[in-house]
């Protein structure tokens, strides 16, 4: 029913009423029945317009006034009206609430920034990264928090590189890379990514490449500088051609070991060919590196073992001896003559077997201790290639370690000694249980 | 009434112009800071000559700044939050200056210190240390402009007393040092040169701080008058 309608009819009615008045009593009646009704409807419209000024200034759906005939048409049609806004509303802010987190779960940092590089949001990320609190920095000039010189200009489309790296002073160590993605009516993206473990990895590669060619070059020089010399010199005193060849033999020696050990850590890593998993008797595998370990120190240093004899892990067995065996010869190699190294193999309460070298050695000062797996790092240069390392050793350890799910601690003290251990996982020991084999069996 | 609109407009623009522009040469003193600490840490000849090279820059901000307060004063008669805004930033320009100053003394000293081939220096973790409270401080109080954070600018002038202390502390073991060995002497007393450089940067902090509140709620909490304090007072 339309509201002309319903109005039509009312206004029909009072009509036909007064006309009947009319005929009935005379025209001065009629006249006057018409303006009361007239008067009476006007009096009921100016009533609910009042109401819906009234609930218009409030409007609660649940509060509606209900009236009947052309105004709850008008009423039922406002009520739609804003229902179908508030839907909408909800919907949008439902939307925008999931923009807003889609955003804040990226793991970079985005900052919104208006034309003048006032900050509209940020993601908790970006608030990291460069130094803002989110909620309060919002209006604020992005350079007046982030106060690197360059920004400004970079901002502003200024620098003709497109990215800009960034230290931030409040995390010292950390390298961003800031980027700047303009999009609607000059407003612009500042967009941070963490690219610390990026660098390290890009230095780490660069020295590899340096310190292998330089390794690799020392001896080399050696080696070709008495080749030179025997082409312009073909005639030598027997005895000094014997010593030049001897140094050459001790250099390519150092080469070969170098190659092989660099090839161990590829094969390491590659991780293509299967270790197999064999028993490891670490009783007698202790035994054997101690016995290495004497002919190493040619007497020089007592030697101990402490292992329970049955004592043994699953792994591979190659691949410990050789871990096992750069520790122990490490110990050799650190501790001056008359010093103590004691090999030993424990269980802790877990069912962790643990290996450990300890020595009475010149120790590590705590600031290398977390480098010491790198490969090349070297706390003293000289000492090390003078008795014979080639910087892998300990690289070497940390994958085989790796591969055996086991990790390395190490504990020193400079000048008093330092003690590596290998702690297994506790599914790696095997426990021998002699007489149950036999009932089994 | 739209001129009106437009000319205030214009006066915010200028003034946030004036803000921005501090804070860069803030940015940049904060740099020159850190390189020279890395400087004198490391006894690298790049942080040190670009500490040098930059010193001018610095200069250069402070006059350009202070030409754009002499605009904002005469065209436009500041008043209120305004006028004192205009006044504390022509301050804290002043001590941002005089720390760059002392950056480059540092510098200096850094290069003389290497420069004679002295290796192991005495007292050099303290005093690197030392200068990165200092520098932590600038950046704090930097911040703290930006925000107009009165509460941090507050714990930075409160903070200050640390640095004062770590320096008599330096003093007084350089003091042994030259004692047991004469021949560090000269070496010794540049390193209290840097050292009495971060000091004083320390001080300088301080007074930006002291401004920021100034700025922020106009009260002088210059020479022993506390922010809190006089808040209350105020309606």
């Amino acid at each position: 029913m339309t509201v002309w309608f319903t109005l039509a009819f009312k206004y029909a009615v009072i009509a036909i009423v007064a006309l009947s008045f009319g005929m009935w009593l005379g025209p001065v009646a009629g006249w006057a029945v018409l303006c009361a009704g007239l008067a009476l409807l006007h009096v009921v419209h100016i009533g609910h317009l009042a109401r819906l000024e009234r609930w218009l200034r409030a409007p609660d759906p649940d509060r509606m006034p209900d009236p009947w005939g052309a105004w709850g048409i008008v009423f039922t049609a406002v009520y739609r009206a804003l229902r179908r806004a508030a839907q909408e509303r909800e919907s949008v802010v439902k939307e925008l609430e999931l923009f807003t987190r889609a955003a804040q779960a990226l793991p970079d940092g985005i900052a919104m920034l208006d034309s003048g590089d006032q900050l509209l949001w940020c993601n908790d990320t970006a608030a990291g990264h460069l130094g803002l609190q989110s909620a309060r920095d919002a209006g604020l000039r992005i350079t007046n928090i982030v106060r690197v010189p360059r920004l400004a200009a970079f901002l502003q489309g200024r620098q003709p590189e497109d990215t800009l790296e960034y230290r931030p002073a409040h995390h010292p160590g950390q390298l961003l890379s800031l980027k700047v993605i303009p999009f609607s009516d000059g407003r612009k993206l500042l967009v941070s990514f963490d690219i610390t473990q990026i660098e390290r990895a890009d230095t780490t590669r660069r020295d590899f490449i340096a310190n292998v060619s330089h390794e690799l070059r020392t001896p080399l020089t050696v080696i070709h500088g008495f080749l030179e010399h025997m082409v312009a010199a073909p005639v030598l005193p027997a005895e000094q051609a014997r010593r030049h060849l001897d140094l050459m033999v001790q250099q390519s020696d150092r080469m070969l070991k170098l190659v092989d050990d660099l090839l161990m850590l590829s094969r390491l890593e590659g991780g293509d060919s299967p270790r197999r998993e064999e028993r490891v008797d670490i009783s007698a595998m202790l035994h054997a590196l101690a016995q290495d370990a004497q002919a190493l120190s040619q007497g020089k240093h007592q030697i101990d073992v402490i292992v329970d004899e049955d004592a043994a892990i699953t792994g591979g067995n190659d691949e410990l001896r050789s871990a096992f065996g750069n520790l122990v010869s490490n110990a050799v190699r650190y501790t001056p003559p008359g010093g103590r190294i004691t090999l030993g193999w424990r269980k802790d309460a877990a069912g962790r077997g643990i290996f450990s070298v300890r020595d009475t050695g010149i120790g590590i000062a705590a600031e290398h201790i977390p480098r010491l797996t790198e490969r090349f790092y070297r706390v003293d240069r000289g000492r090390s290639r003078e008795t014979g390392g080639t910087g892998l050793g300990l690289a070497i350890v940390k994958h085989v370690l790796l591969r055996h799910q086991a990790t390395l601690d190490i504990h020193s003290t400079p000048g008093a000694g330092s003690e590596f251990s290998i702690h297994f996982p506790p599914w790696r020991s095997i426990v021998d249980m002699p007489h149950l084999e036999a009932d089994v069996a | 009434m739209a001129t009106s609109e437009h000319t205030s407009k214009q006066f915010e623009a200028d003034l946030e112009g004036i803000r921005s522009h501090v804070l860069q040469m803030g940015g940049l003193v904060e740099a020159q800071l850190g390189a020279a600490i890395d400087g004198l840490a490391s006894g690298a000849d790049e942080p040190i000559s670009r500490v040098i090279d930059n010193e001018r820059r610095v200069n250069g901000n402070e006059k350009e700044i202070d030409d754009a307060i002499v605009h904002v004063v005469a065209r436009r008669q500041p008043a209120a939050s305004d006028l004192r805004l205009i006044m504390g930033v022509s301050k804290i320009v002043t001590d941002l200056e005089r720390i760059g100053d002392e950056a480059e003394k540092i510098a200096r000293m850094a290069r003389q210190i290497y420069g004679r081939g002295a290796l192991s220096i005495p007292r050099s973790i303290d005093v690197r240390q030392t200068g990165e409270k200092a520098s932590m401080m600038l950046r704090r109080v930097l911040d703290a402009m930006a925000r107009l954070d009165t509460a941090e600018a507050e714990r930075i002038i409160a903070e200050d007393k640390l640095i004062d202390t770590e320096f008599r502390a330096i003093v007084r073991q350089l003091i042994t040092f030259m004692m047991e060995d004469p021949r560090t002497i000269s070496t010794a007393l540049d390193i209290m040169w840097a050292a009495k450089a971060i000091e004083r940067i320390g001080d300088h902090a301080k007074n930006i701080a002291e401004q920021v509140i100034y700025i922020a709620n106009g009260t002088d909490v210059r020479h022993g008058g506390s922010a809190s304090e006089t808040e209350k007072d105020a309606p």
